[in-house]
């Protein structure tokens, strides 16, 4: 396993390197600079600005130096925040996208396995139409329309909940709920389908007649078959949560790095960039790898080495 | 599913939106949210819209930023609240001499907020330091009025030999290249607060960056309040700074400041009673101001911004001034700001707006359609759908994008043209404007200071802000005939005459005045609308005695208690 794992993450260097290669080519290709501006800068302060950043040297010689940073953990200096490094940034916005994403998470398993599960033990009743039709009206809904729906009910008419903000623990319920029910309606459908497929299997039925309680049978034998199917979509999930909030951190103001990967690409901030989209792809390739060896764990039947 | 078991189910959503929806009823209130202060009567919670690049005075580009500066540092003038006329702040009085170029402050003993004297050595510094090429300023052209300020941001002149001298700790000379009648007005900008010497000293010798002396851990500021903390890009806490000369007018004890971007956003919080004053830098959402508009704490007021099409004059068909003029002929304004911007901007053909520092107006026809027709026969497309192609730029947002197809319809209705939109990220519309590689492109500019120069310079040859390609001798020599003129009515006549002979070329097609809108809780007070936008904290307080009953708040302009201040 250890081995397993070692090879992997060897594996994912060459990755992260392309990766650099290609976003360092591409933030580079874009049209403007991040000095342009709608008043002009005189020309001798705009070649100090870039001469600052190193933006007067060739590309190949930047992209070494560039490289030579990144190996030492520096990821440069913001154009945007000249008083920020990207280290400092990202430092400050990852934990919060981070708290955000596990709120999000919790209350997406916590809905969407329940609902599943509830859809499929009481199969073509009202309680599976309601759950199914929540989901579906949860996966259809998108953020922007559920967070402002959210804010008008709960925290505008209803005063519960403040509006946006972080801070405290209430700051972080309408964000999380909004950023986590479209993933809890896919989970509760698969999660619904994952039981399906198990409740008519020759297990299950020896269980039922051996007598063993409904709900050990739901638990014990049930549960951990149905929820693979769960658990392969986790890992793309979870990285989409941490990559995909931009919507919600606008809206409720959430000072993550969601915002960051869309205004450093339009700000033509090129160190920010490239440092979220290191930081992005680094998860992502990490949450797949975690997700292969759970998968092992969890079903006997897939050897992961 | 029973059909029972459905219309049950169907019955119970049903009664669950119902109830969601009386939820929701709004209580009929002449006020938009709160009423009453969620804090303490000597605090105020205020939206500054974004991160602000630089804290930085020498630095500083944006609104964001100078918002902080204003209030955290003073000039040697402060802009009068209401009137935007320069008062007396670090310097007490100048004297000015004949040809108007010399200008000698005399400073009162004033301090930094760690208890140093504040002397005529700072502001030198934080000049010098605007010019210098080292610091690479984005406003670095605000210090070109200066004697040599040019001449050292290229390099040519040591930074030195700035016309900007101490003469002694508390007198201030400032040589100007021309006798400039705004200075005094500029004077108060951002750009010209001095800059702690003492404190980079310090921090050189302790080894720390002294790019970072704007930290709440290092700055040492003159204004009426101070940072005590900085959470990046969530909020800003300042507290009154006791060492201000002023600090006795000073009423509140603390603002907090949030950065909240989207104009929604920030009108939730400030309906929950997260803020007071969602700033003077938050426009408010444009499908909101229909309904705002019955609200006793909506207000409106004018802002020196002028919304404009430039014109690449040099691209055929454009390069014909009577294409030009009929284009902006068929532009109906007021029905552009009536159905399309609805945030109560006033539909101008004119580049300066009525009515600047005594400026009058030019009111060329803001629509007349039969004209343009006739001037487009005349440039010899009489049905206009020979005309070349045009094409149309501006850059993503869906305020420019609905001014722009709205154009493009009255064009295609009144003169029978084909306009091509062309909707283009930021950046790349910036480059293109740069590289001049449009045909017409959407253009906003917020004068820095009350005179109609700051208009007008936009369309001199040597003007970097200039694209529309359109240069003129004569308009040239206008504008530098007007500065040299030491009389201000004379001066302002010479100003309208080169406006008039510009937009008689029509190098940019001018289509509003901006205006603000604002959100202010009734119970706030020392708030007046400006056209620059500039609210300072000092005169900020809240009403305690305030009762929803109360209904005598008309405008911002006229606030119900007075306020003293200082001259």
């Amino acid at each position: 396993m250890i081995r397993l794992l070692l090879r992997r993450l060897l594996e994912l260097v060459p990755t992260v390197l392309v990766i650099v290669v290609a976003s360092f080519a591409l933030v580079r290709l874009a049209p403007g600079s991040p000095f342009s501006s709608e008043k002009e800068i005189p020309a001798e302060i705009r070649q100090k600005l870039e001469a600052k950043y190193g933006f007067d040297k060739p590309l190949p010689e930047q992209f070494v130096r560039y490289l030579g940073n990144l190996l030492k953990g520096d990821l440069g200096l913001s154009t945007k925040y000249p008083q920020r490094t990207v280290n400092e940034i990202i430092a400050n916005g990852f934990p919060v996208s981070l708290t955000l994403a596990a709120v999000a998470l919790l209350w997406s398993l916590l809905v969407g396995i329940t609902a599943g599960i509830i859809g499929a033990i009481r199969q073509n009743t009202v309680w599976d139409y309601t759950a199914m039709t929540a989901a579906l009206v949860g996966i259809s809904v998108p953020s922007f329309v559920l967070g402002p729906l959210l804010v008008l009910v709960v925290s505008l008419r209803l005063h519960m909940l403040p509006p946006a903000g972080w801070g405290d623990w209430h700051h972080v319920i309408l964000p999380g709920l909004t950023l986590g029910t479209i993933y809890a309606g896919s989970i509760a459908r698969l999660m619904r389908g994952g039981m399906l497929d198990v409740v008519r299997s020759d297990f299950i039925r020896t269980a039922r007649a051996k007598g063993v309680a409904e709900w050990t049978i739901v638990w014990r034998h049930m549960f951990p078959t149905a929820i693979l199917p769960v658990v392969s979509y986790l890992g793309p999930a979870i990285a989409s949560m941490l990559t995909g909030s931009v919507v919600v951190e606008k809206i409720f103001n959430v000072p993550g790095i969601g915002p960051y990967f869309v205004d450093a690409a339009f700000n033509r901030d090129y160190f920010l960039v490239m440092g979220i989209v290191l930081l992005y792809a680094f998860f992502l390739l990490l949450l797949n790898l975690v997700v292969d060896v759970l998968y092992g764990f969890l079903d006997p039947r897939v050897d992961v080495s | 599913m029973h059909k029972t078991t459905f219309q049950s189910y169907v019955v119970f959503v049903l009664t669950f939106i119902t109830v969601l929806a009386t939820g929701c009823q709004q209580q009929s209130s002449p006020y938009f949210g709160t009423v009453k202060p969620r804090h303490g009567p000597k605090e105020i919670w205020i939206n500054n819209s974004s991160e602000p690049e630089w804290l930085d005075p020498g630095r500083c580009s944006d609104s964001t930023g100078g918002e902080i500066i204003w209030n955290t540092f003073e000039g040697l003038v402060q802009a009068h609240p209401a009137t935007l006329k320069p008062l007396p702040a670090i310097a007490t009085h100048w004297d000015i001499s004949d040809d108007g170029r010399v200008y000698r402050f005399y400073l009162r003993p004033s301090f930094w907020s760690d208890g140093h004297p504040l002397t005529a050595d700072d502001f030198v510094f934080a000049l010098r330091r605007l010019v210098d090429p080292q610091t690479g300023s984005k406003y670095a052209s605000n210090g070109f009025i200066f004697k040599k300020g040019l001449a050292i941001s290229r390099g040519e002149a040591a930074v030195n030999s700035l016309g900007v001298r101490a003469l002694d700790s508390r007198t201030l000379e400032i040589e100007l290249v021309d006798p400039l009648p705004y200075f005094l007005n500029f004077l108060s900008f951002y750009s010209f607060m001095p800059i702690p010497q003492h404190l980079f000293q310090n921090l050189q010798e302790r080894g720390i960056d002294q790019d970072l002396w704007t930290r709440p851990e290092h700055v040492v500021c003159n204004g009426a309040f101070q940072m005590t903390d900085w959470q990046f890009r969530q909020h800003m806490t300042f507290e009154k700074n006791m060492k201000y000369w002023d600090a006795d007018s000073v009423k509140l004890d603390r603002v907090r400041v949030a950065m909240v971007e989207s104009s929604t956003t920030a009108m939730n919080m400030y309906v929950a009673g997260e803020f007071d004053w969602p700033g003077g830098s938050t426009s408010l959402p444009a499908e909101f101001m229909d309904h705002l508009e019955s609200y006793k704490d909506f207000h409106r007021h004018p802002y020196l911004g002028v919304y404009f099409y430039w014109i690449n004059t040099t691209k055929p068909p454009l390069d014909d001034p009577l294409v030009r003029r009929a284009l902006s002929l068929a532009i109906d304004r007021d029905s552009l700001v009536k159905h399309v911007t609805r945030g109560g901007q006033i539909g101008s053909s004119d580049l300066v707006p009525d009515g600047l520092a005594g400026y009058e107006g030019l009111y060329l026809p803001v629509y007349d359609p039969a004209e343009a027709r006739r001037l487009l026969a005349e440039a010899g497309y009489p049905t206009g759908q020979d005309l070349p192609e045009v094409t149309l730029s501006f850059n993503t947002s869906e305020g420019h994008k609905q001014v722009a197809e709205a154009i493009q319809a009255m064009w295609q209705q009144e003169l029978g043209i084909t306009v091509e939109l062309e909707n283009q990220e930021w950046k790349v519309f910036l480059a293109n404007a740069e590289q001049m590689n449009f045909q017409i492109s959407r253009m906003g500019w917020i004068g820095d200071y009350a005179d109609p120069y700051t208009f007008l310079e936009l369309l001199t040859s040597d003007c970097g802000n200039n694209h529309s390609n359109w240069s003129s001798k004569t308009y040239d020599a206008l504008l530098e005939q007007a500065n040299q003129h030491n009389d201000p009515e004379e001066r302002l006549k010479i100003l309208r005459k080169a406006e008039a002979f510009a937009l008689a070329e029509q190098p940019l097609i001018p289509l509003y005045v901006y205006t603000r809108t604002q959100l202010i809780k009734p119970y706030v007070q020392g708030i007046w609308g400006n056209h620059q936008d500039r609210h300072p904290w000092k005169y900020m307080w809240i009403d305690e005695s305030f009762e929803p009953g109360e209904e005598n708040i008309e405008s911002v302009n006229t606030p119900r208690k007075a306020i003293q201040v200082h001259k």
